[in-house]
């Protein structure tokens, strides 16, 4: 694993000394700590605390509390779980994207991704052919949004010389107009929309079994999809030049790159709606602690941002109560102040 | 050459009456049209009658109560988000500066969000005042988050910074909305995207005294405008205070947009759009000229959107910025599009 780093890895810092490889397995490690701490803790507290010795008597089903197990096992379990792995695909897509604009402003819902994918989904649920218009094909018809968001967005910012920000740039006026069109939609459908609202914003408020069933053989997919092309993504980061002469077809391996970002937001929003910024801090602090190298860089993201979407749900869930916030409210408040720390950094 | 400087100005300054004359008909078409259409739609005649005092009972109540608060609040709100986008853009020398980017629409709202939904006893008249210290601290935050930062005053960090606090306070509103009365989509609704539907007197009433001041002030606001159009360094060298100056054009511009939101909720892009659109008309950056043309073209914006917004999906009815937003977005990208190019150079 040591050399592994250094052997082939297009990392532009320098982390590919003899430690790097240390550093990174530590990294994944606290990740994996992190991470089940607050997976014990989204399952524990609430309206009703349970102590961690109940919790693990209820996942291992001795707890005789009748109470308990419907707590932990049909609301809190599967909502612990939706949230980690949507936090995953969202903080994936978002490390994908930076990848193929290498832009490390990028995220789902700076491109018009996201907006696209919510335009098209709500667009289905108002005008889709009626029986088909929930459940498992819904994000399957979103991707397409956001993939021609998420094009349109690129083409505009590729006019001309390039720049990191020109891409958000387009994509936050392509995503302006189509969160309006989305307005649009809701407000003349109420009846076939009701709750998009909130679904725009985001929450992991109900979600139960049915909804962890139409999650993970999507995740399943696109997660392994998102590793695998992580040595694309290496390539890609090279810069255009230094790739093609390597024998990559660029485009093409940028928009199979995007089609994959987009699989991982459609089938996130479809379950846990449009939460916002996960996309962009995820990579962020992955890329502290794992460097360039996008085979390092992807796993400790999708754990980062597992950890991140729990954490905000939790403290969605604890802090206001006994109101609940959508979860999408405290990613959002979090994320945008994050955002423009990162946007002082960028410009000094 | 002296000569064919001062006849093509003269030629320059005769298209710019007559672009300001055509765009008052328009303004006029526009309003006569929308007292006409709906529900019932009066014959000319008929609301010639009404308007002089006459009529029957119901089409005058819908006119006097319900069409003409409603077309003179669009009126008066698409004037002064106009001004107030020419004001920012010139003063902060920023094709991006508006209401929007700012912080200031978003700011406002979320104050005036917290006073409707907790149900504060707060009167209405005193709605500006609050919407104008949220929008205050909405700008403070962006541009405070700007400074200090090299090429603060770029465009693209400029939409970067605004998109993130519309974010934020996008999602300080919803939270509010929510703890205050979940359940009611329509009313985060139409604060974010902003509204001039079931607009009464007293919602003129409101927002009246504010623009009939700051209006006339924008208008006489144009020279020191150009000045500060020209840099800080220019502008201090012809005897300006730069510095002062500026924060004085930007407190009148929030001033401008403050009641509009109270009464009205945070309409989007005519304040971004006309600008840009009355510097095409009249060839010139000028702003004494720019500010008349930009508050008609404003109006004729948002008049002209909210008819759309009654009309179009009749007898539903849309927010207007819902119209001027997916209208204004992909107007604004075009004309842009080469400035936004080379603007982060």
């Amino acid at each position: 694993m040591n050399g592994a780093g250094s052997r082939s890895a297009p990392s532009a810092t320098a982390e590919t000394g003899p430690w790097a490889g240390d550093r990174f397995r530590l990294a994944f490690l606290a990740a994996v700590a992190l991470l089940a701490g607050l997976f014990v803790a989204a399952v524990a507290l609430g309206s009703l605390t349970l102590s961690p010795g109940d919790v693990l008597d209820v996942l291992t089903g001795r707890s005789d509390n009748a109470l308990h197990d419907i707590v932990v096992m049909d609301l809190r379990l599967p909502r612990a779980l939706v949230a980690m792995v949507a936090g995953a695909m969202l903080g994936l897509s978002g490390a994908l994207l930076q990848s193929i604009t290498r832009n490390s402003l990028a995220a789902p819902e700076l491109t018009g991704v996201s907006a696209g994918v919510i335009l098209l989904s709500v667009l289905w649920l108002a005008y889709g052919p009626a029986g088909v218009r929930t459940g498992r094909i819904v994000p399957l018809v979103a991707v397409l949004g956001g993939v021609a968001a998420g094009l349109v967005a690129y083409g505009i910012s590729r006019r001309g010389h390039s720049d990191p920000l020109r891409l958000l740039l387009a994509g936050v006026l392509v995503s302006a107009v189509l969160q309006s069109a989305t307005s649009m939609v809701v407000l003349v459908n109420q009846g076939a929309t009701g709750g998009v609202l909130i679904w725009t914003i985001g929450s992991l408020n109900g979600r139960v079994w049915s909804d962890w069933a139409l999650l993970w053989p999507w995740a399943g997919v696109t997660v392994l999809l998102a590793l695998l092309s992580a040595g694309r993504a290496n390539l890609l980061q090279l810069g255009d030049d230094v790739a093609a002469g390597l024998g990559v077809r660029v485009e093409r391996s940028r928009i199979v790159l995007l089609i994959v970002a987009v699989l991982l937001t459609a089938g996130a929003l479809a379950v846990v709606g449009a939460i916002a910024f996960i996309g962009l801090i995820a990579p962020h602090i992955a890329r502290q602690l794992a460097g360039d190298d996008a085979r390092r860089l992807f796993p400790l993201t999708a754990l980062v941002g597992a950890s991140l979407l729990l954490g905000a749900d939790v403290a969605a869930r604890v802090v206001t109560e006994p109101i609940e916030l959508p979860t999408g409210v405290a990613t959002s408040i979090l994320g945008a102040l994050f955002f423009l720390y990162l946007l002082r950094g960028q410009r000094r | 050459m002296a000569v064919a400087t001062g006849q093509r100005r003269s030629l320059r300054g005769r298209s710019g009456r007559a672009t300001a004359a055509a765009l008052a008909l328009v303004l006029l078409g526009l309003s006569f049209v929308s007292l006409l259409v709906g529900y019932p739609t009066l014959s000319p005649a008929g609301l010639g009658e009404i308007l002089v005092g006459g009529g029957d009972e119901l089409p005058r109540l819908v006119v006097t109560e319900l069409r003409l608060p409603r077309l003179a609040l669009g009126v008066m709100a698409g004037a002064a988000l106009a001004g107030a986008g020419v004001l920012m853009q010139d003063s902060l020398r920023n094709p991006l500066a508006g209401p929007e980017l700012l912080g200031l629409s978003s700011g406002a709202v979320t104050v005036v969000a917290a006073l409707t939904v907790f149900e504060l006893s707060v009167p209405l008249v005193l709605y500006p005042w609050f919407a104008l210290a949220g929008g205050a601290a909405g700008s403070a935050l962006v541009l405070g988050a700007m400074a200090g930062t090299r090429g603060w005053n770029s465009p693209a960090l400029l939409i970067l910074v605004g998109a993130a606090v519309a974010a934020l306070l996008g999602a300080a509103v919803v939270a509010i909305v929510r703890l205050g009365s979940p359940n009611d989509q329509q009313l985060v609704l139409s604060f974010l995207l902003g509204s001039v539907g079931g607009t009464t007197w007293v919602d003129v009433r409101v927002a009246a005294p504010w623009l009939a001041v700051g209006l006339p002030l924008a208008l006489v606001a144009g020279r020191p405008v150009n000045l500060l159009q020209l840099g800080e360094e220019v502008a201090e060298s012809m005897g300006l205070a730069a510095a002062r100056t500026r924060v004085l054009v930007l407190v009148l511009s929030a001033a401008l947009v403050a009641p509009v939101v109270a009464v009205a909720g945070a309409i989007g892009f005519v304040s971004l759009l006309a600008p840009h659109v009355a510097r095409r008309l009249l060839r010139t950056p000028d702003a004494r000229r720019v500010l008349p043309a930009a508050m008609l073209v404003g109006a004729v914006l948002l008049v002209g959107a909210d008819l759309v917004a009654r009309q179009l999906l009749a007898p539903r009815e849309l927010p207007v910025g819902v119209w001027t937003t997916l209208i204004g977005g992909p107007v604004l990208l075009v004309m842009l599009r080469r400035q936004l190019g080379g603007a982060n150079r």
